[in-house]
C-alpha cells in the first residue's frame, strides 16, 4: 500500500534518513523501533509528507507522491496521524475536534460527521467527554481523542508517532488497548514506539532503524529472539 | 478659579453629537485596520518574498512616520495630486485604518508565531487546506493570546482619533474646541469631552474583558 524506495532525508548537512526501502502491506502493523535520533519519526513523517524527503520515492497505491506535485491533501486524507503530544485543537470541544476535518475536508454534513464522531468516541471509551475541552482531559484521554479524530477521516492507514511517550505510566495501557483493538480491525498501522511489549505482541513486522539506516526488518519473534546485527543486539540489551 | 458650567449647558447637545461622529469613524477604522492588518500578517509569515517584502515595507512606512502627517498627506495631498476632492470622513478612515493596520499586523504576526507548530502539523495531517487552517485553527488561538494587545491598539486609536479635528472632522474634540472658541471658555467643554472619551474607553475596555473571558472558556 505504501512503498518507499531509497528514501533519504537531510536537514542541512545532517543526514537523518539514509536510503530506506520498504513496503507496507494493507492490513499490516509495522512497529518502527530504534535508539533516539535514529530517524524513526522522520521516516514516519515522510510517509504523509509532513517532511519532504530529500531524495527517493514514496508510492501510495500506484502513485508516486514524493516527487510529483501530487495533491498532498489527497494523501493526508487517506493516512491518519497520531502525534506524541496529541495536538488536539484546544479551542474546540472533543466532538468539534473529531468532526472538524470530516466536515471541512471531506465535506460531510454536520450531523453525519457527528454521528460518526460519536461512534468513534464510544469506541475509544470517551462518550461522556464529547462536550469537554481538551484541557479538561488527562493525557490518555487526549490521545484517545486524537486517535478518534484521525479515524474520523476514515483513513486507509494510520501513523503513530510515539503515541504513549508523553503519557503518565498509568495511562499508557488505555491508549495501547485502543491501538490493539484498531489493529484487530485490520487497519494498516505504522507505529514508532518504545513499547517493546506492544511491538512484540501486536506488530506483524519490526523495522529497526539506527543512525538513519534500516538495519533490520523482521517478524517480531525473530527480531526479538535472534537479532542479526550487533546494533540491534545492543539496543535490545538496553531496553529489555 | 472661575468655573461656570451654566454657560455651556446649551452647547452640551452639540458636543454630545460628536460621540456618534467619533464612534462611526473609529469603528470603521478599527475594522479596516483589523482586516488589512490580518492580511499583512499572513503575508509576513509566508516564505514568499514577493508577499513578505511589501508587507514589511508597508509596516516600516506607516509605523515610521507620524499619524498626523499621514492624515494631512491623505487629506490635502491627494486632492493636489489627483484633483479628487477627498471627503473628510474618507481621509480620516484611510489614515487611521492604514496606520492601525501596520500595528495590528505586527500584533497578529506575533500571535500566529506563538501558536504551537504542532497545531499546523495536526491540521496538515488531516488534510485541512491552508486557508481553512488559518481561519478556524490558527487565528482563533492567536486571537485569544493577543486580545489584550489588540485592545490596547483599539484604545489608542480611539483616543488618537481626536487628531481628525485638525482636518475639520466634526468629532468630539472638534466640537469641544468650537464651543470653547465661541464662549471664550475652554476648560468646561474640554473637561466634558475628556470625560466622554474616558467613558468610551471604559466601555471599550469592558467589552474587551468580556470577550477575553468568553474566549478563555476552553481553559
Amino acid at each position: 500500500m505504501i512503498k518507499t524506495i531509497d528514501l533519504s532525508k537531510e536537514f542541512g548537512n545532517n543526514s537523518v534518513l539514509k536510503n530506506i526501502t520498504t513496503t507496507i502491506q494493507p492490513g499490516e502493523v509495522v512497529a518502527v523501533i530504534g535508539p533516539s535520533g535514529s530517524g524513526k519519526s522522520t521516516f514516519l513523517r515522510c510517509l504523509n509528507l509532513l517532511e519532504q524527503p530529500s531524495s527517493g520515492e514514496i508510492w501510495f497505491h500506484d502513485n508516486e507522491v514524493a516527487n510529483s506535485n501530487a495533491n498532498k491533501t489527497e494523501i493526508r486524507k487517506n493516512i491518519g496521524m497520531v502525534f506524541q503530544h496529541f495536538h488536539l485543537f484546544p479551542h474546540m470541544t472533543v466532538l468539534e475536534n473529531v468532526t472538524y476535518a470530516p466536515v471541512k475536508v471531506k465535506k460531510l454534513k454536520k450531523d453525519e460527521a457527528e454521528q460518526i464522531a460519536k461512534e468513534l468516541l464510544a469506541k475509544v471509551g470517551l462518550t461522556d467527554k464529547e462536550s469537554s475541552y481538551p484541557n479538561r482531559l488527562s493525557g490518555g484521554q487526549k490521545q484517545r481523542v486524537a486517535i478518534a479524530r484521525a479515524l474520523a477521516m476514515d483513513p486507509e492507514a494510520m501513523l503513530f508517532d510515539e503515541p504513549t511517550s508523553a503519557l503518565d505510566p498509568e495511562m499508557v495501557k488505555e491508549v495501547l488497548d485502543v491501538m490493539k483493538d484498531l489493529a484487530q480491525t485490520g487497519m494498516t498501522m505504522v507505529v514508532v514506539t518504545h513499547e517493546m511489549n506492544f511491538a512484540k505482541e501486536v506488530a506483524d513486522r519490526i523495522m529497526f532503524l539506527d543512525e538513519g539506516r534500516l538495519m533490520e526488518e523482521d517478524k517480531p519473534q525473530t527480531f526479538f529472539n535472534q537479532p542479526k546485527t550487533t546494533r540491534a543486539k545492543e539496543f535490545l540489551d538496553k531496553v529489555l | 478659579m472661575n468655573l461656570d458650567f451654566s454657560q455651556i449647558v446649551p452647547s452640551i447637545p452639540f458636543i454630545l453629537e460628536g460621540i456618534g461622529a467619533t464612534l462611526k469613524f473609529v469603528s470603521v477604522s478599527i475594522l479596516f485596520g483589523l482586516v488589512l492588518g490580518t492580511i499583512l500578517a499572513l503575508c509576513k509569515i509566508t516564505n514568499k518574498k514577493i508577499l513578505k517584502w511589501p508587507a514589511d515595507i508597508y509596516t516600516s512606512i506607516f509605523r515610521g512616520t507620524p499619524l498626523i502627517l499621514q492624515l494631512m498627506l491623505i487629506h490635502y495631498a491627494i486632492p493636489q495630486l489627483t484633483g479628487y476632492d477627498i471627503a473628510i470622513f474618507l481621509s480620516a478612515v484611510l489614515a487611521f485604518g492604514l496606520n492601525s493596520a501596520a500595528y495590528v499586523s505586527e500584533i497578529i504576526r506575533a500571535g500566529i508565531l506563538a501558536v504551537d507548530q504542532g497545531q499546523v502539523e495536526a491540521a496538515e495531517a488531516l488534510g485541512v487546506p491552508y486557508p481553512a487552517m488559518m481561519l478556524s485553527i490558527i487565528l482563533p488561538q492567536a486571537l485569544k493570546n493577543i486580545l489584550p494587545a489588540l485592545m490596547n491598539e483599539f484604545i489608542t486609536l480611539t483616543k488618537e482619533s481626536a487628531l481628525v479635528s485638525t482636518i475639520g472632522y466634526m468629532d468630539l474634540m472638534r466640537r469641544a474646541e468650537i464651543v470653547g472658541a465661541q464662549l471664550y471658555r475652554n476648560f468646561e467643554p474640554l473637561l466634558i469631552a475628556g470625560i466622554i472619551y474616558w467613558i468610551m474607553i471604559f466601555i471599550l475596555t469592558n467589552i474587551g474583558s468580556f470577550v477575553e473571558r468568553r474566549m478563555r472558556q476552553s481553559d
